[in-house]
């Protein structure tokens, strides 16, 4: 009985040391990520995500990482290719587990990137499925911060050149922050991410 | 027992106590050896890599032993991937091969004009269909403003490069529709039946297109529905000429759109003076729908449209000296089903079927003629990915036509003419791609059509060579056939017709940057194997013969560009033409009556903020066209004067999802002239007198109110416009 229990007891340890090296792996990327190092980062959480197919959060950041970075960046080139790139990193993710809101919320951000990137050319066609996104988020989990604030920040940016009337709209804003001030992510690497902008959002509202 | 514990105890230790560091460093290049920056290089399945430094150098430690599998990506070359033994990889160069799937990767575009999401390089936006000027929601008539096109305001269809309106194809889901136009008579303009908001992607092809079309001679024009509709919506329509509505459903995985539309001219034909006499305005009821359904591997896609048109009209005829009246009614049935999907290993399927029936009656005074078409395509395309160099197409398709029509004037003459025709075709297609800058395709189709009793071979070719990021060569050749047109093969006895043939070679220049598009072609079709007949009208006891021939050479200019001035879109196409042709019943070889050797049109639009507005213009100017004039022996001798046509359009946003739309065509009241029809008969001093043909009315004007209801408040309808 001991010989088995010991044997037990030494797999849990190599399981345990084998999360501990996920734990380090991915607290380096964010690291990168921190110093402003984009493309270090996405690479990093690529190479974990091809040795980790059972956890979606380095899928989630490759995407992350390019989203955001697609909207800082001015060379339409690039901003095509990262935004490529995440869309595909989603698309993983997306395939395997279709009830998860942050994959939603993502892909929404996605399409945005791609409207605020050429609003001529993409507002028709991505405006639609952004919406679509945050509801299907919103479907899932309702008080998912980033859907709530998400899908209520795409229609102020549209409302400043409708005139549709924000009031609503700005609402839904309050009500993402006190979410996000009760969210608690279910692990370290859970997405946090959004409470900075809808701050700055709702200063935007009062104004 | 004990020894094996400890066995497996050791073994788990060593597993995690021993880390054998190695380093793996080298650099990483593409193809001509320059650096590449930015490659993530890792051991496959570990976390230990690293990314290239600028000067494409890299270097890390991994701890995993013996032999490793080395990963190098970089998203716009192929992922390289080799096993290596960890403890000897050092200074090592790694060479990435380009992607030739990428994204800037050539494509052949030599006689295309693609629109669409799928597009690489757009020349038309969806949008554009409907909010060009003067288009007035029709497809037919915004791809006008597209070079390689000719004006011909008394018909409405496409005509291309030198072709007539029957060499032009309509394609919906890569399925042939036979009766893309709605129902008309003499000298009054057509429209095209479709909708445009339930497509997607739409490609004019003016010549040199693939295999897997057949059965025409100039042009194809392929529409595609949408996969999928944005969301569940609510669409109204309150407009002067009538009424429309839409509806939109969307489920977990299929979805539902049904339009509908009631048509009825008459308030605008009483607040414009027309040019004809209507007895009844035209009026027509039609629907569409489209069904979806995704399955894991492919989609399955419905379409089916139907149409009832109606209107009854005096027209004066030169050779009558009462006007003639026409009572038309017209009934058109549409359906195509289609299914696309994987199947196995990178085999692509794609199979339908299509059938349309048509039925028109129309009354000539006091005759009768009725005329019923049945006609059905059946197909199937198969596409293997060989591997990233090579594609590989094939399919079948089968063209069932049945054409039955009965003249009765009512007193004596009561006759009945029809055809049934079957044509049996396979092609196959391979496309190559040397290197990301230079591709081909080469392929051929075999046809086999019984009414002729003749079989036929048709090559193709394409040739595409990418010179700079920005631009691009083609060139395209092809041989292509047709069935003669009804009006002949309705009286075929015997085998008696040969199918039409022309040969193209077309030379294209694009160049393209972000928000920029410029093409310029060049090309020469041959014809030959035409239609003749030696009496005045094609009639049953005519004499037909297969020897006409013709030629057509030219030059085709495209220039879009939405970088000039901020919210202001603008794109420029001309067309020169030399074309002559000696069949129907020409004695000689002459330019026929629909070409015109320079067309300009200039299309603009700009959204004005402040006003929630889009305003566009559109001007359309073509030079004269020829005409036959029996008062001179020189045949086609006549020359109209130039065309020129402005349109204006307004769409005003009232909030986001209603919007008011206001459009009038030919601004300026240009009196045009198409063309002239001469008497049969000499007057008694032996002068053939004439009469203009002129548009129905010099102007068009148009107002409409669409309003959107859905969940999303950011959608309208501006692209229903």
């Amino acid at each position: 009985m001991t010989k088995i229990i010991t044997v037990i007891t030494l797999f849990i340890c190599s399981l345990i040391s084998a999360q501990t090296q996920f734990e380090q792996g991915m607290g380096k990327a964010f690291g990168l990520w921190k110093e402003g190092k984009n493309s270090e980062a996405s690479a990093m959480f690529e190479r974990i995500a091809a040795a980790e197919k059972t956890s979606w959060y380095p899928n989630y950041y490759v995407a992350l990482v390019n989203t955001t970075g697609a909207f800082s960046e001015k060379d339409k080139t690039k901003i095509e290719l990262m935004l490529t790139k995440a869309q595909d990193a989603l698309d993983v993710e997306m395939i395997k587990d279709q009830k998860n809101a942050e994959l939603f919320v993502l892909q929404a951000l996605i399409y945005t990137a791609w409207v605020v990137a050429d609003p001529m050319t993409n507002g028709m066609k991505y405006s639609s499925k952004v919406m679509e996104a945050y509801a299907k988020a919103k479907a899932i989990d309702p008080n998912n911060p980033r859907a709530v604030f998400g899908e209520a920040d795409y229609q102020l940016g549209g409302a400043k050149w409708t005139g549709v009337d924000t009031k609503p709209l700005c609402a839904e804003v309050d009500k993402a922050v006190e979410l996000f001030a009760t969210f608690k992510p279910e692990t370290a690497f859970s997405p946090k991410w959004g409470l900075e902008r809808a701050l700055e959002a709702q200063k935007g509202c009062k104004k | 027992m004990k020894t094996k514990l400890l066995f497996a105890i050791a073994f788990l230790f060593i597993g995690s106590l021993i880390f054998a560091q190695n380093t793996i460093s080298g650099k990483v290049v593409y193809e001509k050896g320059k650096p590449v920056p930015g490659a993530n290089i890792y051991i496959d399945g570990t976390y230990d890599g690293a990314t290239s430094s600028e000067t494409g150098d890299f270097s890390f430690e991994t701890t995993a032993t013996g032999n490793q599998f080395l990963v190098v990506s970089f998203l716009i070359y192929d992922t390289f991937r080799k096993e290596i033994d960890v403890t000897n990889f050092k200074e090592q160069t790694v060479k990435l091969r380009e992607n030739v799937n990428a994204l800037d990767a050539v494509v052949i575009t030599a006689g295309t004009l693609e629109s669409g999401d799928k597009a690489r390089v757009s020349v038309l936006k969806p949008l554009d269909i409907v909010t060009t000027a003067g288009s007035a929601g029709n497809i037919i008539a915004a791809l006008q403003t597209l070079p390689g096109t000719q004006t011909v305001g008394e018909d409405g269809r496409l005509f291309v490069r030198g072709g007539e309106a029957s060499e032009t194809q309509t394609f919906v889901d890569g399925i042939r529709v036979a009766q893309p136009y709605g129902a008309t008579t003499n000298n009054l303009p057509t429209r095209g039946r479709f909708s445009p908001f339930l497509f997607s992607g739409i490609a004019f092809s003016t010549g040199g297109y693939s295999a897997e079309y057949g059965e025409a001679l100039s042009s194809v024009l392929l529409l595609n529905t949408q996969d999928e509709p944005d969301q569940n919506k609510t669409e109204i329509a309150l407009m002067t000429v009538g009424l429309g509505l839409g509806n939109t459903q969307k489920w977990n995985k299929s979805s539902l759109s049904v339009n509908t539309a009631y048509i009825n001219l008459a308030p605008y034909q009483a607040a414009i003076p027309q040019n004809v006499d209507w007895n009844n305005p035209y009026q027509s009821l039609s629907g569409e729908t489209v069904y979806r359904y995704h399955f894991v591997n492919g989609i399955f896609k419905l379409y089916a449209a139907f149409d009832s048109e109606k209107f009854d009209l005096n027209q004066q005829n030169i050779n009558f000296i009462d006007p003639i009246r026409t009572n038309l009614n017209n009934n058109n049935f549409y359906l195509n089903a289609s299914y696309k999907g994987t199947i196995g290993t990178g085999w692509q399927l794609t199979t339908g079927m299509s059938y349309g029936y048509n039925n028109g009656k129309v009354k000539l005074n006091s005759s009768d003629i009725n005329s019923d078409e049945n006609a059905a395509q059946l197909k199937i395309k198969l596409r293997k990915n060989v591997s990233d160099h090579f594609k590989l197409s094939f399919g079948a398709d089968y063209f069932i036509t049945k054409f039955n029509e009965n003249f009765n004037d009512n007193t004596s003459i009561n006759v009945a003419n029809g055809y049934d025709s079957n044509i049996a075709a396979f092609y196959t297609e391979g496309d190559i791609l040397f290197s990301k800058n230079f591709a081909a395709k080469v392929g051929f189709r075999l046809s086999n059509n019984s009414l002729l009793d003749e079989t036929a071979i048709a090559p193709r070719a394409s040739l595409a060579y990418k010179v700079s990021k920005s631009s691009q060569f083609s060139f395209a050749y092809g041989d292509f056939t047709q069935t003669p047109v009804v009006d002949y093969i309705k009286y075929s006895r015997f085998h008696e017709f040969e199918s039409e043939k022309a040969r193209h070679y077309i030379l294209n220049y694009q160049f393209t940057k972000p928000g920029q598009t410029f093409r310029a072609e060049a090309y020469f079709k041959d014809y030959s194997n035409l239609v003749q007949y030696d009496t005045r009208d094609i009639q049953y006891n005519s004499n037909f013969n297969n020897n006409g021939s013709g030629y057509a050479k030219g030059l085709d200019l495209f220039w879009r560009d939405s970088n000039l001035y901020k919210n202001l879109e603008y794109w420029i196409s001309y067309s020169y033409i030399d074309s002559e042709r000696e069949y129907k019943n020409f004695p000689t070889m002459a330019t026929p009556s629909f070409i015109a050797n320079h067309n300009l049109s200039v299309v603009t639009k700009y959204f004005i903020t402040d006003w929630k507005s889009q305003i566009g213009f559109t001007n359309s100017f073509s030079t004269g066209r020829p005409y036959n004039n029996p008062n001179e022996a020189q045949f086609m001798n006549g020359k109209t004067k130039a065309y020129n046509s402005l349109s204006f359009n307004w769409a005003y946003l009232l909030t986001t999802q209603k919007i008011l739309y206001f459009s009038i065509s030919n601004v300026l009241g240009t009196q045009n002239v198409f063309g002239y029809d001469y008497a049969k008969t000499p007057d008694a001093t032996g002068f053939y007198n004439r009469q203009a043909v002129v548009p129905t009315a010099d102007r068009f004007f148009f107002v409409g109110f669409f309003w959107t209801i859905s969940q999303n408040k950011n959608d309208n309808q501006l692209k229903n416009l």
